[in-house]
């Protein structure tokens, strides 16, 4: 019996500022039915999130509701008693877990003042006793000792949890999730999306799910619906949404899916060892020291990188890839040599950068520049554009009408209109202000460019744009590429060899096809398992992926640090650090499993 | 409980270095005043000879880093000198020129002491008439921002910091008490005097915190945690109370921590105007007359209550909002 | 110190709307405001005027002319628009000794500020920056300056040199740059963190390039707003100065010695005391109903809201 607890009919939302006046969503039909999970497909922008608080009652300025209904169980939703009264029934999950809760009270004490608000029967005890409950129900560690822990000591990963005990505390007929899991990492989000179902089975709710990826709504959903410029363009079943879509926007939306697994060609075969590499990192390491608030004068040791090693050779593509805490960041401003390695060393074309004196190391920055990923905080916002890409020129020493000169050719170069030469940043989009971002560093003419995180904060068209840029200039100045990311559909599709760190370390490096069909450390499977995907993927999600959360960078356990948390580990797991091992030409993984049965790899 | 104590034992060794830098700085800018406290202790008429036995044995030929540490070694145990020019028996006097009459002189520590009370009488109803004017306008200011509330915030606040406060003063004494009989202005002859002076230091006081609050109450209010609160189904007085005016309390209490050296140099000055009896009105005089161990005493009290107030507020701002590390 | 309050927003989000330059959106956003246009209105009258009424009336600031003494402002009977805020103990015309006080006043205040705005600045940038032992030393003496209420610093160095124009204006940027040093610092501090200065690093940019190019460009011009009001509270300092009798001496007039004299013709000619302050807080209010407007304008702004 199909029990109908939400009713959109012909909902219609505009916003208003100013002049400014835009349709937001456009009659909207939707029904939500009670024990069925409704899926809701999106690009941002398309008013996914306006539709989601939409839902919950939530317009406020500036956005108007301008025509339809919004009903519950056949009452306006829209009448301030009614939405009150309903308040306990709906929980909402937003995409943003870090500001949901008040940053100085504690996360259990919030979900219990959110009981207690909306089931005044419950008592203090009883409510603490259900929120400690349910925090462990949703696998958050050690529930009790968390309970009166603050905002700002939970993972992402865990805060996004605890939303969801709040949201599902007091037992709600309706649960709208909308986007949680973009913020999260790969395995974080793989993680939430299985506890999504486990719960589903358990409590009879109606479940909308709002996302933009596909092949997740295809994974949760019971029926999905597209929703495109406000409106819906289609509606059926997910995997026939999914594989076969009728609707032209549909049909691109899923194009621009990854395919990971029956995808195009691998982007190539990694350059040979005989060539000196362009860069070589040997045994770097980085210690942070904080203060241990808990003594009078002690530091706790945070160890953000420990012993890497691994060599970039010319015309490469290569990538690392990595999830929070794995360190990637602080080898990224190692690299940049913005702070120095506390052991180890960093050698560019073959000179060893601690080395150097002050003059060297400017000529250094000449041969390789990074790009960071913030496109709006990466340019001074006083400066314009010219005087931006100008900056490395100038601090080069170049003379003032060649640098007009060469700025202007590299504008031209990334795709920038030369009349922007005196803009200032403030207008521009993120794929133009990346665009001077990756000018600022050209122009200079590096050999080297290490790109971290670059593409991450730019929607998919762009990224493809700045990609198929990124292939030009490489063909035109003969670049090396050193890839910083998360995304693995985008290192697939883009490097020749990838890297995997975890907590500090590389745990596995090999070419591409080595990495994705023949990985051999455990967490690079996990990885690999829980990305996304509308094919099959080789990796299956219930034998690689893991539980819970890598163990902190201060206390690491000896052995290896991925132990605690892999379904394989054995005793000498915990007890012997494995090292890189080459266990095919060209691929190395530190993982203690290569030494045994060798006859496993003839399976492979 | 030990990041606690760590916590204090480092504030309290920092503020000790910041009240022996302000007593030495105030010492030996003292010292370098041209003109003599011998000669000021013993009047003009005195021959320069015992003047300059009086100036040796008051130490005051020492080289100024000497001198400073008898001047600290007395003041730990408790003495901070006497006055050059005050008497024990309350009267003012420059000296005789026949006798060495230091030792009939006033000393620094009972002087404060007998002015404190009255100027803790004046801070306290100062800062209550304060928080009447600026809690409610600033809180409503903050809640409604953008109408009448906020705006009637800018005007008063705007027009406030403009006032002068001697020349409020001058207004109120003519005013109220010699047109209208209605408040008492000048000295001190009970309460009521306290009532225009804490007036004038609130009306100076209070636009700076009504604006501050204001804007904190203001940008709590828009944080996405207490949008989000409503939706989860918590009531407005719960988010207000529980929620906002938490969130906003901890940059008023932090200015508040730093205000404390305004506070005490608005009460100087209207102690001076009124004529009230308290350590603002003995300070200027003090200054006025070269007495330095009193300016040097009275100095170092108000570095010991700047350090003192920052660490409760410092205290108190990590209670409210724990992410704020000791 | 106003300063204080400001909760500066430095970083500049993206705007994707601007079509105009910020600076003349806030210009717009404030004269929107009522309250700036009266300011504005007072500001520009009191200018003008202190600009030129000096040179054109025949009426001397300090010349004493016994006949006149004592003649009420113009609202009363007896007064006239010869002397519309009426005449003092010595005959002295009081809105030209006003006029040429608000002159004075202007004068010292302006300049202690620039003074205490570029000096605290400076320190507050260094000490930003570069952390560690700098930041600790420079922090700690203006911890130091800041536990001594300030008046009493300026009373004592006032005593102690001859309260001439210059010691005065000395003074007062003396009072007035730890507050500009710690919130210049406070703001460097994150400016530092953020990706841009991170991004000139890797170009290679030396410190000094990075705080003078990049970071005192976009950290100070809200500090600079404050400073404009906090010539308004520095026109209050040097009257409290003048009335307690360290400021600029007389017959220079300043508000402080013009009110102090008063005092002691309350009961017969009040106005002597008051309406030198009645002008003076209508300065001051022009002022700062400007600054505030401007400032709120610009959060406003900044911040996206307009």
């Amino acid at each position: 019996m199909v029990e109908t607890l939400l009713s959109l009919r012909g909902l219609s939302i505009e916003f208003v500022r100013g002049s400014d006046r835009r349709q937001v969503l456009d009659g909207i039909d939707i029904d939500v039915a009670r024990d069925r999970v409704l899926g809701i497909l999106g690009e941002s922008g398309s008013g996914m999130t306006t539709l989601a608080k939409a839902m919950v009652g939530w317009v406020s300025e500036p956005l108007h509701v301008t025509g339809g209904e919004l009903l519950y169980r056949g009452r306006d939703l829209h009448d301030l008693r009614v939405q009150r009264e309903v308040r306990s029934k709906i929980g909402f999950i937003g995409a943003d877990p870090g500001n949901a809760f008040d940053p100085t009270l504690p996360v259990g004490m919030q979900i219990a003042e959110k009981l207690r608000a909306v089931r005044p029967d419950i008592g203090d005890s009883a409510a603490q006793k259900r929120v400690i409950e349910l925090l462990d129900a949703v696998r958050i560690p050690s529930a009790k000792s968390r309970y009166s822990e603050f905002p700002n000591q939970y993972s992402g990963g865990m805060l996004q949890r605890a939303v969801i005990v709040d949201a599902l505390i007091a037992e709600p007929e309706l649960l709208i999730c909308d986007n949680i899991i973009q913020p999260l990492d790969v395995t974080v989000a793989a993680q939430i999306v299985r506890l999504l179902r486990e719960l589903r089975g358990r409590i009879s709710a109606g479940i909308v799910f709002i996302s933009t990826s596909v092949p997740s709504v295809a994974e949760v959903a019971d029926e999905t619906l597209v929703l495109a410029g406000g409106r819906i363009v289609e509606r059926g079943e997910p995997m026939e949404v999914a594989h076969s879509p009728k609707n032209p926007i549909t049909r691109e939306l899923v194009a621009r899916t990854p395919r990971i697994w029956t995808g195009d060609e691998i982007a190539g075969e990694p350059h040979h060892d005989h060539e000196r590499p362009i860069l070589q990192v040997q045994d770097v390491t980085k210690t942070y020291r904080k203060r241990d608030r808990q003594t009078f004068f002690g530091h706790q040791n945070v160890q953000a990188v420990r012993g890497v090693s691994f060599s970039v050779f010319r015309g490469d593509n290569f990538g690392l890839v990595g999830e929070s805490g794995c360190g990637k960041s602080t080898l990224s401003r190692l690299l940049s040599w913005v702070e120095k390695p506390d052991q180890g060393s960093i050698m560019f074309e073959g000179r060893d950068i601690s080395t150097m004196n002050g003059r060297e190391r400017l000529a250094m920055r000449n041969g390789f520049q990074l790009l960071l990923q913030d496109p709006y905080n990466c340019l001074p916002p006083h400066l314009s554009v010219g005087r931006s890409i100008g900056l490395g020129l100038q601090v080069h020493g170049v003379r003032r009408k060649e640098i007009a000169s060469r700025v202007r050719d590299v504008m031209r170069e990334v795709g920038l209109s030369v009349d922007d030469l005196h803009s200032l940043p403030v207008g521009m989009s993120a794929g133009q202000r990346q665009r001077v971002n990756i000018a600022r560093a050209l122009v200079l003419e590096p050999r080297l460019m290490i790109l971290d995180e670059t593409l991450s904060a730019l929607d998919p068209v762009e990224q493809s744009r700045l990609l198929a840029l990124f292939e030009q200039l490489q063909v035109k100045h003969g670049l090396t590429y050193l890839f910083i990311s998360h995304d693995l559909a985008m290192v697939r599709r883009v490097c020749t060899r990838i890297a995997v760190m975890y907590l500090g370390k590389m745990v596995e490096i090999a070419d591409t096809s080595g990495t994705f069909y023949d990985s051999r450390h455990p967490y690079t499977r996990a990885l690999l398992s829980a990305v996304p995907t509308l094919d099959a993927n080789p990796y299956k999600p219930e034998e690689c992926l893991l539980d819970g959360e890598p163990p902190s960078p201060i206390d690491i356990p000896p052995g290896c640090s991925f132990a605690s948390r892999c379904p394989h580990a054995f005793a000498r797991c915990r007890v012997e650090t494995p090292l890189l091992r080459e266990h095919k030409p060209g691929r190395l993984a530190a993982c203690h499993l290569l030494d045994q049965a060798p006859a496993n790899e003839a399976a492979a | 409980m030990v990041s606690l104590i760590s916590f204090l034992v480092r504030r309290i060794l920092q503020g000790a270095l910041i009240i022996l830098l302000v007593s030495f700085g105030i010492f030996a800018v003292l010292r370098l005043v041209p003109g003599d406290p011998a000669r000021l202790v013993l009047g003009p008429m005195a021959s320069d000879q015992v003047v300059e036995v009086a100036a040796r044995e008051m130490g005051l030929r020492d080289p100024i880093p000497v001198q400073y540490v008898h001047w600290l070694g007395a003041a730990l145990h408790g003495d901070m000198g006497q006055s050059y020019i005050r008497a024990i028996n309350g009267s003012q006097v420059t000296g005789s020129h026949d006798e060495f009459a230091q030792a009939g002189k006033a000393h620094v520590l009972d002087l404060i002491g007998g002015a404190l009370p009255y100027t803790l009488q004046l801070a306290a109803l100062a800062l209550l008439f304060a928080a009447i004017i600026a809690i409610p306008l600033g809180i409503a200011g903050g809640m409604r921002s953008g109408q009448w509330p906020d705006k009637l915030v800018l005007y008063l606040g705007s027009a406030f910091v403009s006032i002068p406060n001697f020349w409020l003063s001058v207004v109120l004494a003519l005013v109220v008490t010699a047109q209208f009989h209605l408040i008492p202005s000048i000295g001190y002859q009970g309460f009521s005097y306290t009532i225009l002076p804490a007036f004038v230091i609130a009306i100076e006081m209070s636009p700076i915190f009504m604006r501050s609050l204001s804007s904190s109450v203001s940008g709590a209010r828009q944080r996405s945690f207490v949008s989000l609160a409503e939706i989860r189904g918590l009531s407005r007085w719960r988010i207000f109370f529980g929620h906002i005016l938490r969130n906003a309390a901890v940059p008023v209490l932090n200015l508040f921590g730093v205000q404390i050296g305004a506070l005490l140099g608005g009460i100087l000055i209207v102690e001076f105007i009124f004529n009230y009896p308290g350590l603002g009105l003995l300070t200027v005089q003090a200054v006025l007359q070269r007495d330095f161990p009193v300016i040097q005493g009275v100095a170092v009290l108000s570095a010991v209550l700047f350090v003192v107030i920052n660490i409760l507020v410092d205290l108190v701002s990590t209670w409210i909002d724990p992410r704020l590390d000791f | 110190m106003l300063i204080d309050t400001i909760t500066v927003a430095a970083a500049v989000p993206a705007d994707k709307t601007a079509a105009v330059s910020p600076g003349r959106r806030i210009w717009r956003a404030a004269y929107a405001e009522p309250q700036f246009r009266v300011g504005l209105v007072l500001i520009l009258i009191l200018i003008i005027t202190a600009l030129i009424y000096p040179y054109l009336t025949p009426l001397s600031a300090t010349k004493i002319a016994v006949l006149e003494r004592f003649k009420p402002p113009f609202f009363l009977s007896g007064g006239t628009w010869l002397h519309p805020l009426g005449t003092d103990q010595l005959g002295r015309d009081l809105f030209l000794r006003s006029l040429i006080g608000l002159q004075n006043a202007l004068l010292i205040s302006m300049s202690a500020v620039i003074i205490m705005f570029v000096f605290g600045a400076a320190i507050g940038l260094f000490s930003g920056y570069y952390g560690g032992w700098i930041d600790t030393v420079l922090m700690r003496i203006t911890d130091a300056q800041l536990a001594v209420p300030v008046i009493i610093l300026a009373i004592t160095i006032l005593t102690v040199r001859r309260p001439t124009v210059e010691t005065v204006t000395l003074v007062l940027a003396l009072s007035g740059w730890p507050a500009y040093a710690r919130v210049t610092r406070s703001v460097t501090l994150s400016e530092r963190q953020r990706e841009y200065v991170r991004g000139a690093k890797i170009l290679g940019a030396s410190d000094l390039r990075i705080i003078f190019q990049l970071i005192a460009p976009n950290v100070l011009p809200p500090i600079a707003f404050v400073a404009v009001l906090d010539i308004a509270r520095m026109m209050i300092f040097e009257a409290i100065l003048g009335f307690i009798g360290i400021g600029v001496q007389p017959p220079t007039p300043t508000f402080g010695n013009i009110i102090a004299d008063g005092q002691k013709y309350l009961i017969n000619a009040w106005w002597v005391a008051t309406m030198p302050g009645a002008f003076l807080f209508a300065a001051l209010l022009g002022i700062n109903l400007i600054g505030t407007s401007v400032e709120q304008a610009r959060n406003k702004v900044l911040g996206g809201t307009i």
